[in-house]
């Protein structure tokens, strides 16, 4: 595919293909009209981070737009990655919103597909699907070249570092491999994994993507407790958590009560977290790590220190 | 026509529930039930059972059902429900309403054939189906307008696959299943696994192209030319 322009200089970009070891962390846009959280999580976050991703309406759940939410990241000084789900809008908005995200400054973005709405809070909402995370990454891509979808010019024309996500723990595996291919084929130029615990599936996945030479930056979800994990099992589509580390997170903080159980179990899953961080960092092709702290924002700096990524080269 | 589709497929329906169709009803006291040995009598809401259960509820319920008109083929027949109309066309005067126990182009046939009075839908039409055994119906098809089974084994990812995406599977496949729930298949992996026994996994190793859902969009219609 031909970019007139080419891809633009992130700090992302920059970072990935310095071949540092790379962080990226997720930011959770409010689930309601006060802008304020955005700034105060970013800040919370940024100095831990090369990035800040904002999530798209996981789960069909309404949360503030990504590409404002984006806006504000910048506002706090941070560089974002823009998700877009391709779950709720057609090509019209995902051209539309395209050009308003670059006209905004953004200029890392992140195609997924989009969680079914079954598993969120709006199951009677119409999917809509239009394309897939593969055509809107194609769609992005052929934007660069100065035209729309219809071939007619743009009055101004975008240019975006390209991402995409890839899920080793998914089937069938020759399939996501493919799907890999197809997506850097697209315009894909770095891939977030989903949430990796055992880490041998990655493993054997990273094998198989290697001659496609893109930059993967391995998912992190550390884990609150027990119940959270249970709950990710049976309704985060495309994640494993070994019964091990279920375990660990049951017996963790033994005869503790109250807050320092709490304390106890949430150092626990940080330290699973802190364990698989060094395990992916062994993994050849690995480019980094991406946390995705859904709500818990303030894991991000504890791990990043506790992996010994801290501080961040500037 | 719905006679020659009844084995392979037919359109899935299930009635509503009894308070729903009393609340159509509502203000209408004399009505004729309509029936058919098509997809109505397949999917268990018009046949001759259903059409003799309805007559007794709405009974029950202090209607008057004038009778039953049970079609031989399908109610989307027009050539045929025509006929059963004029047999009928004294009874059909006389009736308030009209309840359809039959599929939503079955009511609307029965508005268009009978302005003056009002056809009452009594089921839901849910799908494009194949019947593998009674009381089981799997959709199959969306009539998007543009089949693509040719490439697929034969398997239909636009009516089977929870997204209806053209370069899956989603990130959600996971030992075979859809992450809507864990009783649905993945028809990407049914496909992966159809097209590596034919020998066609190429098919799936190129971008499928955004699809032309203007193809999908009604109203559509067909005129044939003749030739």
């Amino acid at each position: 595919m031909k970019h007139s322009q080419g891809f633009p200089e992130t700090a992302l970009k920059r970072m990935l293909e310095s071949g540092r070891f790379t962080v990226t962390g997720e930011v959770g846009p409010p689930h309601g009209a006060d802008h304020s959280l955005v700034l105060d999580r970013t800040n919370l976050v940024k100095d831990y981070c090369d990035a800040i991703n904002i999530t798209d309406n996981v789960r069909g759940i309404p949360t503030m737009s990504s590409m404002v939410c984006a806006r504000f990241v910048i506002q706090a000084g941070a560089e974002p990655v823009m998700q877009m789900s391709a779950r709720d809008r057609n090509r019209i908005l995902f051209e539309s919103e395209l050009y308003g995200a670059y006209a905004l400054g953004v200029r890392n973005v992140l195609f997924i597909t989009g969680d079914h709405t079954i598993l969120g809070s709006h199951p009677q909402a119409k999917m809509v699907y239009d394309l897939d995370s593969i055509q809107a990454l194609q769609l992005a891509s052929h934007l660069m070249t100065g035209q729309d979808l219809a071939g007619d010019e743009l009055e101004g024309v975008p240019a975006f570092y390209l991402g995409a996500t890839l899920n080793p723990n998914a089937d069938p595996m020759e399939l996501q491999v493919w799907r890999v291919e197809k997506k850097r084929d697209a315009g894909a130029q770095f891939f977030q994994t989903q949430a990796i615990y055992d880490t041998s599936r990655l493993e054997q996945f990273m094998e198989q993507i290697e001659p496609f030479g893109v930059k993967v930056l391995a998912g992190l979800i550390p884990l609150k407790g027990p119940k959270m994990a249970t709950f990710m099992n049976e309704r985060i589509p495309g994640i494993k958590i070994p019964k091990s580390f279920i375990e660990r997170l049951e017996q963790a903080g033994d005869g503790l009560k109250g807050d320092e159980k709490r304390e106890a179990v949430r150092s626990e899953g940080l330290k699973i977290a802190a364990e698989t961080i060094k395990k992916v960092r062994g993994i050849r092709g690995i480019s980094g790590i991406h946390i995705m702290a859904i709500g818990w924002e303030e894991s991000i700096p504890e791990l990043v220190r506790a992996a010994g990524l801290y501080p961040r080269p500037k | 026509m719905c006679t020659l589709l009844v084995n392979a497929t037919m359109i899935a329906m299930e009635l509503k529930s009894p308070e729903e169709i009393l609340k159509m009803l509502e203000g209408y006291r004399k009505i004729v039930l309509f029936g058919d040995s098509g997809c109505a009598q397949m999917c268990d809401v018009g046949g001759i059972l259903q059409l003799e259960d309805m007559e007794d509820f709405l009974r029950q319920n202090g209607k008057e059902v004038l009778g039953r008109i049970f079609v031989e083929g399908g109610i989307c027949d027009t050539n045929n429900i025509r006929q059963e109309l004029i047999k009928n066309q004294e009874m059909l005067e006389r009736a308030d309403a009209f309840l359809i126990q039959a599929c939503g182009v079955a009511t609307q046939t029965l508005t268009e054939l009978m302005p003056e009075k009002e056809s009452f839908p009594a089921a839901n039409s849910k799908f494009l189906g194949s019947m593998p055994e009674r009381f089981v119906h799997e959709e199959r098809c969306i009539m998007c307008g543009d089949c693509i089974l040719d490439l697929t084994g034969g398997i239909c990812p636009i009516a089977r696959c929870a997204k209806g995406i053209l370069n899956g599977p989603c990130g959600g496949s996971m030992d075979g299943k859809c992450e809507r729930d864990p009783d649905t298949d993945c028809v990407w992996q049914l496909i992966y696994d159809r097209l590596k026994a034919l020998g066609k996994l190429d098919n799936l190793r190129s971008i499928w192209k955004v699809k032309d859902w203007s193809l999908a969009r009604g109203p559509r219609e067909i005129i044939k030319q003749e030739t």
